[in-house]
């Protein structure tokens, strides 16, 4: 008891009225401006499908994973999507371990409404068997360091992790149809979720000056705002979702003017979330394709029997993996060792199996 | 003995300091701690270490039991640690050894954050750390330093604060030429 009433985190009454005060003039603590996000960095871990955000010193993980199960019975041929959230004792001295605490099941239900009712995930593409067998994805949203503003950092993780996750593909056999094969994803590759749209969460904070309002609050913002609203909404001009739980009245024209910050916003962190998935896909394809090739690249400078070697390697590639192991065989003819040439070929065999999927 | 940088003076003399966030009492230390109870005979004070620590409502200049100090939960405060034991709570006090009180006491206005112990020595070192010293050639401002790891800054407009705040918190790190470089380039863009 005594080492908890030592371990809270207080704030000074000189802190409290100084950001009030500072806010007045619109200055903010952090030096940003009032509509300004931190810098937010998004780096993904090494299976697919896991995501952790860095939003100033906010920090949260997205981790997502697939299990086949009976769909509900009202909805057979849809497959379905739960959150869960876990907010660890080490983000804040005020969470405790056990069961989710009442601004838990608030974040996992709002980045739950923005994803679900808005319809960002194809749920109909993840039916396998009508009725009998679905996909069932779940998101783990893991909270590591509460800088603040953590429904935002926690929906993009959730939302990088969903884009990077892939499922084993599926092909039914059987003698009626009926069985399912699941392919491991060295046989076959896991293909991505389908997703239409990217809900993106924007929070505000609104302080007990009516005109002071302020993006993306820090922690200390947070322990002295009077109310917060989070809209959640997409590039396309939707607006997913709005939550405002509690807190301070705030006029109808103040709304409105949070939507169309929020438009802005969103934009900008849509185009950040895209660009580094792209890059997160383009070196994961590298990847794949390089380890391949690699028994391949062995000491090409030689001469005929190192050649026959690869030939018998890359015969045995072709039984593993259909289309890569074809494409390896084309590699056979380079004996240049030029590291360029080999990856501009790596390229060349990355557009072409690329195609041969989409075919 | 914790981890931390070696460091030596002449002729002779070598130590390791250290620097967390957390801070262990030690008597005749300064510190700013934070108001969090009143109770009949001190007041209980958050100062960032194992335990809360006591400051008895006497530990003042000139005070008695008619004119006690009322703090309001919160209350930030200059003191010195007069007693510190491991396992017991520690005891401040707001006089100096004799009595006077010699800038102990509540810290009005400002603004307060909380940093590493490695960084407050840093800051109350002699001679004056390039930071501060950076900044005091061009603004005025005025600046209280606990040894447990808080600092309290005021100055007459709130951008100077959160210049010299924002500065403090990202200068531990940084070398002493890097400090006064950085603090050149924000004391460029504000004017």
């Amino acid at each position: 008891m005594e080492q908890r009433l030592a371990n809270t985190w207080r704030m000074t009454v000189n802190e409290k009225k100084f950001i009030e005060s500072a806010l007045l003039s619109g200055l903010r603590v952090d030096g940003r401006n009032v509509y300004d996000y931190r810098k937010l960095s998004i780096n993904f871990g090494k299976e697919d499908g896991s995501a952790e955000v860095h939003l100033g010193q906010t920090r949260v993980m997205g981790f997502v994973t697939s299990q086949l199960v009976q769909p509900y019975r009202d909805r057979p041929n849809e497959g379905s999507l739960s959150i869960f959230t876990e907010f660890s004792p080490m983000a804040d001295p005020s969470f405790e371990p056990g069961r989710p605490g009442e601004f838990a099941v608030e974040l996992g239900r709002v980045i739950d409404r923005g994803l679900r009712e808005s319809r960002a995930v194809d749920t109909e593409s993840l039916c396998i068997l009508a009725g009998k067998l679905v996909w069932a994805i779940r998101i783990d949203i893991h909270i590591l360091d509460n800088g603040g503003n953590l429904v935002d950092a926690a929906n993009v993780a959730a939302l990088a992790a969903l884009l990077t996750f892939r499922r084993p593909e599926c092909s039914l056999g059987g003698e009626n149809g009926q069985e399912v094969i699941v392919h491991p994803p060295e046989a076959r590759e896991p293909l991505p979720l389908i997703i239409h749209h990217l809900p993106i969460a924007v929070t505000f904070a609104f302080f007990s000056d009516e005109s002071t309002l302020v993006v993306d609050p820090t922690h200390q913002e947070e322990a002295v705002m009077a109310g917060r609203m989070t809209a959640t909404l997409n590039t396309n001009g939707d607006i997913c979702a709005i939550q405002k739980a509690g807190g301070e009245g705030v006029p109808q024209s103040v709304i409105m003017h949070c939507l169309r910050i929020a438009a802005t916003k969103a934009a900008d962190i849509t185009v950040k979330i895209r660009d580094t998935v792209e890059a997160y896909n383009t070196e994961r394809a590298l990847r794949k394709i390089k380890r391949h090739s690699a028994p391949v690249a062995l000491d090409v400078s030689g001469t005929g029997p190192n050649v026959r070697k690869n030939q018998v390697k890359s015969q045995d590639q072709r039984k593993v993996s259909g289309s890569v192991g074809s494409q390896v065989d084309k590699l056979k003819p380079s004996n240049e060792r030029n590291d360029s040439d080999q990856s501009n070929d790596i390229e060349g065999i990355l557009t072409r199996g690329v195609l041969t999927r989409i075919s | 003995m914790k981890a931390g940088k070696l460091r030596f003076s002449k002729p002779n003399k070598y130590w390791v300091e250290s620097s967390q966030k957390r801070y262990v009492p030690r008597v005749d230390d300064t510190v700013l701690g934070i108001v969090v109870d009143t109770k009949a005979d001190n007041f209980l004070v958050d100062i960032k270490g194992p335990a809360l620590a006591f400051l008895p409502v006497l530990a003042f200049e000139g005070g008695t039991r008619r004119n006690r100090p009322k703090f309001e939960q919160g209350t930030l405060l200059y003191a010195r640690v007069a007693k510190a034991n491991p396992g017991t709570n520690p005891e401040l006090s707001c006089t100096d050894a004799s009595g006077k009180a010699a800038e102990f006491g509540p810290l009005k206005d400002g603004y307060s954050f909380e940093c590493s112990t490695g960084l407050s020595r840093m800051l109350l070192s002699s001679p004056t750390c390039p930071v501060l010293e950076e900044f005091g050639k061009k603004l005025s401002f005025e600046i209280a330093v606990g040894l447990n790891g808080r600092v309290w800054v005021n100055a007459a407009s709130p951008s100077t604060i959160i210049v010299v705040s924002n500065a403090i918190m990202k200068s531990e790190s940084l070398s002493g030429v890097q400090q006064r470089i950085m603090v050149q380039k924000l004391l460029d863009r504000i004017q």
